[in-house]
């Protein structure tokens, strides 16, 4: 029963982006109100299958569950943003980067589960922080691709391209600190239930492993970035593509969490 | 004009198309005379149906009515009337009809303005057509003429884009400015010198809710500027600080150097602490250092730029109005059509008000009769329905006879088999028994029954009508 209402929301995805690139590319504004309400339908049916999920096998604390309800919380906080600032154009890259964790989320079923005898009580709080610090970076690396793209137009001073629908500046800007901003304190207390984790299993040197690294190195990024504009008033490009890059990292934390569970690590 | 087609649309105008702006100045009427020259208008021959629209780029005498030739005929003259004592020969365009009606269109979807696209002239449109209301001349034709116009404007306006892209330097800035900060409320602009392109800028940028500070080198100047514009005049010294609490600067100073150089733009940025900063140079030699373009945040335009921006949404407009033409013909086509239809309207009222007529009158004939008569009721009613069917056939018949004596019969019997669905041959014609009467049969008696004096009990004529299972027209 669960399958039909992931189904559903896959099926949901895949029409938004349709309409919501409609939006983008064609200035078809119908299409970008219609393609939100059909996004929203596809969260709805999302929400039931984690929901359904979750009762009826109980959650599983791993990669999968995570990327899943990261896309979710993307699509969220993406429709949250578009009612309250006029950034409702950044659905044509949201709706494809959710339909690609939904995706993703679904490969993961067939690698194993956490270990019952890793598991321990902080797991939730560490998965949940690092789920809730992903969609935020997710939704920060999307504002943060369409400021690159919307002042290089700027710069160029040609706007006979497709992506004349884009928003403005200032406005990708302030949407994006907000979320590195909340992200980050989001990855800060994931990183630090994850090392407390690991140092309590291995009970021995500070772990770090080659997808910690990375997550460290995401973490150093967004507080660079944060840091710098308070400190130096580094905005626009400069915070833009240290965005990207510190979300480039925290896809290789998830791709090597993926890789060690395939190749049977916990 | 035949009495079968329906009242016919004219209009009668002159546009930025053939008048120069002397002439248009001339005639143009201003919205609040509207209703008094409509009243005058309408005093004139054969007018019955009436807009007037008058912008500062047309002015056009849209009217239906029987008569169109004598309609365009009395919208000359009130239009050479106006311009007295200069004739408006060739200055004036006349269309009527199907021409009349995609002209209506095109202008409300803006593909006859000046400026390609754009929005103001819809909403003009739509005054003229209030205002002809108001006044009582509006009919059913133009107002559905008009109705399908706003309906089409609406429908190019969203399928094809065209009133995208900004298309003058002032809309251009305004435009650049909102890609940059999005809403201009709360933000400062900065007007750096005079001059008429700026000044019009300035005025954009402030109607979309931007506060306005103007320096200038001459202070007295720049007070009179700002009070003008609605803003603050500062001081020209103090240019740095201005630009460091601004967010548009618009500069157009005489100064044949940079009145902005790269040093001071360093410092701005950094005090502002790199929040964007929107730089239009309209000066002529450029009063900003090219240098500062390149500075972060710092976007930098100089009147070029603005012009190949503006000409390229021009160009795009053009496409799209093309495409914009292909609507506009679906939805004259379709408007046409529903006009045709008009024509039908009264036929079909006339042709059941008979048939309703004659089956009245025999019924009252019929009850007269049983109210004489001693023998059992509803013996009187075959003799009443042949007569009805004589009586509706009886012209009918005598026209096709007449037809067939001047060898034009075929035309109407393929009428007759298409609008009573009869089969073709003998067979069918012979079943109803209409057909042989016409070739060779005598002529159809028909009855005449008592005098119409004869009283009886009255049949509403509804109920007759919901007997023969047909509602109204």
């Amino acid at each position: 029963m669960t399958v039909v209402w992931i189904v559903a929301a896959v099926g949901a995805y895949v029409l938004a982006t349709a309409l919501l690139v409609a939006e983008l590319l064609g200035g078809w504004a119908r299409g970008g109100r219609t393609g939100r309400f059909v996004l929203l339908a596809g969260a709805v049916a999302h929400a039931v299958h984690l929901a359904i999920e979750a009762t009826t096998g109980g959650p599983r604390w791993d990669i999968s569950d995570s990327l899943s309800i990261a896309a979710l919380l993307l699509v969220g906080a993406y429709l949250a943003a578009a009612w309250r600032w006029r950034v409702g154009s950044l659905g044509a890259f949201v709706a494809p980067l959710a339909l690609l964790f939904v995706l993703a989320s679904s490969v993961g079923r067939t690698w194993p589960a956490v270990p019952h005898e890793v598991r321990w009580a902080m797991l939730p709080v560490h998965v949940g922080l690092n789920v809730l610090g992903v969609a935020a970076f997710a939704l920060a690396f999307v504002a943060a691709v369409a400021y690159v793209l919307q002042e290089r137009q700027l710069r160029r001073k040609r706007f006979d391209g497709p992506l004349q629908r884009l928003p403005a500046l200032d406005e990708l800007d302030a949407l994006g600190v907000r979320l590195v901003g909340a992200g980050f304190v989001l990855l800060t207390g994931g990183i630090l239930t994850g090392a407390l984790w690991a140092a309590r299993r291995e009970t021995g040197a500070f772990p770090i492993s080659g997808a910690q690294a990375f997550a460290v190195l995401a973490w150093a990024i967004f507080a660079a970035v944060l840091a710098l504009r308070a400190a130096a008033g580094w905005r626009g490009r400069r915070a833009a593509i240290g965005t990207m890059l510190g979300f480039a990292c925290a896809v290789l934390v998830l791709v090597g969490y993926a890789m060690r569970l395939q190749g049977g690590g916990g | 004009m035949s009495a079968m087609e329906p009242s016919g649309l004219v209009v009668v105008g002159l546009s930025h198309r053939t008048a120069p702006l002397d002439v248009r100045e001339r005639l143009a009427v201003a919205t609040a005379s509207l209703g008094e020259e409509l009243a005058v208008l309408r005093r004139c021959e054969g007018v019955g149906e009436l807009v007037l629209l008058s912008t500062c780029n047309r002015v056009e005498l849209y009217g239906a009515g029987p008569e169109p030739r004598a309609l365009a005929r009395a919208f000359g003259g009130y239009l050479e009337a106006r311009a007295d004592p200069d004739p408006l020969e060739g200055l004036t365009y006349s269309y009527e009809g199907r021409d009349a009606v995609r002209h209506c269109f095109r202008v409300a979807s803006s593909l006859d303005s000046m400026v390609v696209g754009e929005p103001q002239i819809l909403g003009q449109v739509k005054e003229a057509v209030t205002q002809a209301a108001r006044a009582g001349t509006l009919g059913t034709l133009l107002g559905r003429c008009f109705e399908a116009a706003f309906a089409t404007a609406k429908k190019v306006r969203a399928q094809t884009g065209i009133g995208a892209g900004a298309v003058s330097i002032a809309s251009v800035a305004v435009e650049l400015a909102a890609r940059i900060f999005g809403s201009l409320e709360a933000r400062r602009v900065l007007l750096v010198g005079a001059g008429e392109m700026a000044e019009s800028a300035a005025r954009a940028l402030r109607g979309r809710g931007a506060s306005l500070v103007v320096v200038n080198r001459n202070e007295e100047r720049a007070a009179r500027l700002a009070a003008e514009l609605g803003g603050r005049a500062g001081s020209f010294d103090a240019l740095g600080s201005e630009l460091t609490a601004t967010d548009v600067v618009l500069v157009s100073t005489a100064s044949p150097t940079w009145v902005v150089t790269g040093e001071m733009m360093e410092r701005v940025v950094r005090a502002r602490r790199r929040r964007p900063l929107f730089l239009i140079d309209i000066a002529v030699p450029r009063n900003v250092d090219p240098q500062v373009g390149r500075l972060d945040n710092v976007f930098l335009y100089d009147v070029d730029d603005l012009e190949d921006v503006a000409a390229g949404n021009r160009e795009r407009r053009r496409a799209r109005a093309e495409q914009a033409e292909r609507i506009v013909d679906a939805e004259v086509e379709a408007f046409e059509r529903w006009r045709r239809a008009l024509v039908l309207t009264p036929t079909i009222v006339a042709l059941r008000e008979r048939f309703r007529a004659t089956v009245r009158a025999e019924i009252e004939r019929l009850y007269a009769r049983e109210a004489r008569s001693d023998g059992p009721p509803g013996r009187g009613v075959e003799a009443a329905v042949e007569a009805i069917v004589n009586k509706l056939l009886h012209a009918p018949t005598d026209e096709l006879r007449r037809a067939l004596a001047e060898e034009r019969s075929l035309p109407l019997l393929d009428a007759l088999r298409t609008l009573f669905r009869l089969p073709e041959g003998p067979s069918g014609t012979a079943s109803d028994g209409v057909e042989p009467e016409v070739h060779s049969g005598p002529r159809p008696v028909v009855r005449e029954h008592e005098p119409e004096h004869e009283s009886g009990p009255r049949v509403d004529p509804d109920d007759v009508g919901r007997a023969a299972g047909r509602g109204e027209p």
